[in-house]
């Protein structure tokens, strides 16, 4: 068995010394980041401002008033324009023909009764942008409402002070003990998990098969297994990969720390303020946490460099290997397409299902563990549904690879392979 | 290591499917021989020496190797195995691969390195050590190759084909090395289906045919045994002179008249000796008078014959 030791180092120098490596340590943080923090951007920063008029047929000044807020808020520029009743569609036909120009997003009109009845008209290019329309209505309903206030004779000082906006602060309570976690910050850290979970398990599963395939396709798979077992030769060679994943998860791990230690240096070094309130809510990482993560990345990576290894001995080349290899990507897709469903609801039934079922309880379990809190007799019987499915398609794998490593040409129909299986 | 036999082969049988690879293959290789396992392609040979590997398993029968009743992954600090299908990690380097390899076969990682380093230097190689596989040209890919089966001293050299796609060059340093280490005390167990090749390195032989056994033994015994049935005969003032020897039916069965010289196959039951006292006797001067050796090729057709040689039809994709 020491033989596998000499397997195990082989394929985690080689690797480690690539410079694909040395990109993909350097990259995938960067890439996180950019996953992390551009869908969160998007969402609050949204697009280009949105210029409107409105359209003012009102006598008591609602329409300028409405103007002003609209014009206030950061995503619009809105111009006030009086128009008699009577001019209404006049005006209307002349503004469509500047959002037919381009020089105008759309136009609100505003009546005497729209107070009253609530009925507020809007024309424009950008109807179906429902975060456009979400903005505006919002504004327009809060515009209204200290419109009926001031008119039932509330004082506008009153008014002002009632209009001061909600701030809710989250916070997640973990095994009875609040953390400073906010609720935001612990739906990023589950974000961050799902997707180190899935490239990590893809990537080095793919690699294992990559791996596979070369000593198939060099033909130096004969000379190895002349002195190794084909189970030590694939036992060192996951073990081999899967320690430059932990090497890798190790480093971003250590350098993370490292900066959000130093992160008020850091800030100040960009130039940014550092007021107790600016300071961007960082999600504690508990240590259990971490020890589920490395658990469930471990077992999910045996599982799937099994399958993976498996895929790339029965077929000849790369490419091929590729095609073959999608059955087991979808198994490992399923958990991540569901991702919303878990995080919305990390107590309900789809999201305890996907944690249990062991082909998508290495990707569903940790998330559902940094998203919510998780049973620990769950966790247990997550954990030993996924090793009973390990020791099953190790065995299966095993004997596949050991049959398929020496066999070349056509690829084998799952006939074929069951009796690789039985007679290996 | 004081068995013998280096490997020993006892009613070896093994099936693909219906297809019978090997049947029944009994063979010993003695310590210390250049041993030929030799056969058209498709007779088996590949099978055999994966299954001394213990890379497959036999149906049936027992494989003994240096006299242990265990076969050849366990052993393999003892055994060098070349098989037919070559090829090496195109992304390391030379000498990084060459210690692997050896580590692979138990070899320590420091003896390892410092023999590797010697063997490229002695192949000439000594520049590329610490070059990718990749830069090499495909001759110096097999020279290491080559380095690779010999590197960790193995007691046992097996090579599948080994001179099967080398250059001139490499082949001549292959064949140097092969003798030089079978001087040394090491054991070859090699298969080819070129005879002629055979003929010239091996001690021992044995020939297969469609999985089976055609015949074994010390090389001079194989030929021993099927030959001394030709002779060649050169007499003074031409052949011509015996002529009424040669006619003697119950001497010889065939002439085959070169006008200097002819060849003679005796008839069944004739001892070449009394061909000789019989020309003596007509008044012949005889100048030449060489009982012939068979080739092995020869014995092969004659024991086989030339259809048997060729490949069969059902040949198996990796199970040559």
């Amino acid at each position: 068995m020491a033989k596998i030791w000499v397997v195990i180092r082989r394929e985690f120098v080689e690797r480690v010394r690539t410079r694909w490596f040395i990109i993909s340590t350097v990259l995938g943080p960067l890439l996180m980041i950019a996953f992390v923090a551009v869908p969160l951007l998007l969402a609050r920063k949204g697009a280009e401002e949105r210029v409107i008029v409105v359209v003012d047929a009102t006598s008591a000044g609602f329409g300028r008033r409405l103007a002003g807020t609209l014009d206030q808020a950061a995503p619009l520029r809105a111009t006030w324009l009086p128009t008699p009743v009577t001019q209404i569609e006049a005006a209307s036909d002349s503004l469509a023909l500047l959002i037919g120009a381009k020089a105008l997003d759309g136009f609100v009109i505003v009546s005497d009764e729209a107070v009253d009845d609530g009925r507020i008209e809007y024309r424009g290019s950008n109807v179906s942008s429902p975060r456009d329309m979400q903005i505006l209505s919002a504004l327009i309903e809060e515009a209204v409402f200290t419109e009926r206030l001031g008119r039932a004779g509330v004082d506008a000082g009153v008014v002002r002070q009632a209009k001061i906006p909600l701030q809710l602060r989250t916070f997640k309570v973990a095994g009875a003990r609040t953390t400073a976690s906010s609720g935001e910050g612990s739906f990023i850290l589950a974000y961050v998990i799902w997707l180190l979970l899935y490239m990590g398990i893809l990537l080095y599963g793919v690699n294992v098969m990559g791996s596979v395939v070369e000593e198939k396709s060099t033909r130096i798979v004969e000379v190895l297994i002349s002195s190794l077992r084909p189970f030590e030769l694939l036992a060192g060679k996951i073990l081999g990969v899967g320690g430059v994943g932990l090497f890798q998860f190790a480093i971003w791990g250590v350098c993370g720390a490292a900066l959000v230690d130093r992160r008020e240096l850091l800030l100040r070094l960009l130039g940014q303020s550092v007021t107790g309130g600016a300071m961007p809510a960082f999600p504690e990482v508990p240590l259990a946490t971490v020890i589920v993560f490395l658990l469930f990345f471990l077992l999910g990576y045996f599982l799937y460099a099994a399958m993976f290894a498996a895929v790339g001995a029965m077929t000849g080349s790369e490419a091929e290997a590729r095609q073959a290899a999608n059955v087991v990507v979808m198994l490992l897709v399923l958990p991540s397409v569901l991702m919303i469903g878990i995080l919305n609801d990390p107590d309900g039934t789809l999201a305890i299902t996907l944690s249990l079922v062991p082909f998508t309880s290495p990707i569903a379990m940790p998330v559902r563990w940094a998203a919510a809190e998780v049973p620990l007799r769950e966790l247990g019987a997550s954990l030993g549904f996924l090793g009973m499915a390990l020791v099953a398609v190790t065995w299966v794998a095993g004997r596949i690879y050991r049959v398929g490593i020496l066999m070349y040409g056509k690829r084998p129909g799952l006939g074929e392979l069951a009796r690789w299986v039985r007679t290996a | 290591m004081t068995a013998e036999h280096t490997v020993l082969l006892e009613g070896v049988t093994k099936r693909f499917g219906d297809h019978e690879a090997v049947r029944e293959l009994s063979l010993l290789v003695p310590r210390g021989s250049i041993y030929g396992l030799l056969g058209p392609n498709g007779a088996g040979k590949t099978t055999t020496l994966r299954m001394i590997m213990n890379i497959i398993v036999p149906d049936d029968g027992t494989i003994t190797m240096f006299g242990l009743p265990r076969t050849g992954r366990d052993l393999s600090e003892r055994i060098g195995y070349m098989p037919e299908e070559r090829g090496l990690y195109r992304k390391m380097k030379v000498r990084d691969l060459l210690v692997f390899l050896a580590e692979t076969k138990g070899m320590a990682r420091n003896a390892a390195r410092i023999e590797a380093g010697q063997w490229l230097e002695r192949l000439g190689l000594g520049e590329w050590q610490d070059k990718k596989v990749d830069a090499l040209s495909k001759g110096m890919q097999q020279k290491v190759q080559f380095i690779s089966t010999v590197l960790h001293r193995p007691a046992l050299i097996i090579l599948d084909e080994a001179f099967a796609g080398l250059d001139p060059v490499n082949a001549q340093v292959v064949k140097d090395t092969v003798v030089r280490l079978a001087r040394e005390g090491t054991t070859i167990l090699f298969s080819t289906h070129i005879m002629e090749q055979a003929e010239k390195l091996c001690t021992a032989v044995c020939i297969i045919a469609r999985g089976r056994k055609v015949v074994d033994g010390p090389l001079g015994e194989v030929r021993r045994a099927h030959g001394g049935r030709h002779v060649v005969v050169a007499v003074e003032q031409g052949v011509g002179s015996a002529e009424r020897v040669l006619r003697d039916r119950s001497l010889i069965a065939k002439t085959d008249e070169y006008g200097q010289y002819a060849e003679l196959e005796l008839a069944p039951g004739a001892d070449a000796q009394r061909v000789l006292a019989a020309l003596l006797e007509a008044g012949a001067r005889v100048t030449r008078f060489e009982i012939a050796e068979p080739t092995l090729h020869k014995i092969f057709i004659d024991n086989v014959g030339a259809e048997a040689a060729s490949v069969p039809a059902h040949q198996g994709d990796a199970r040559g």
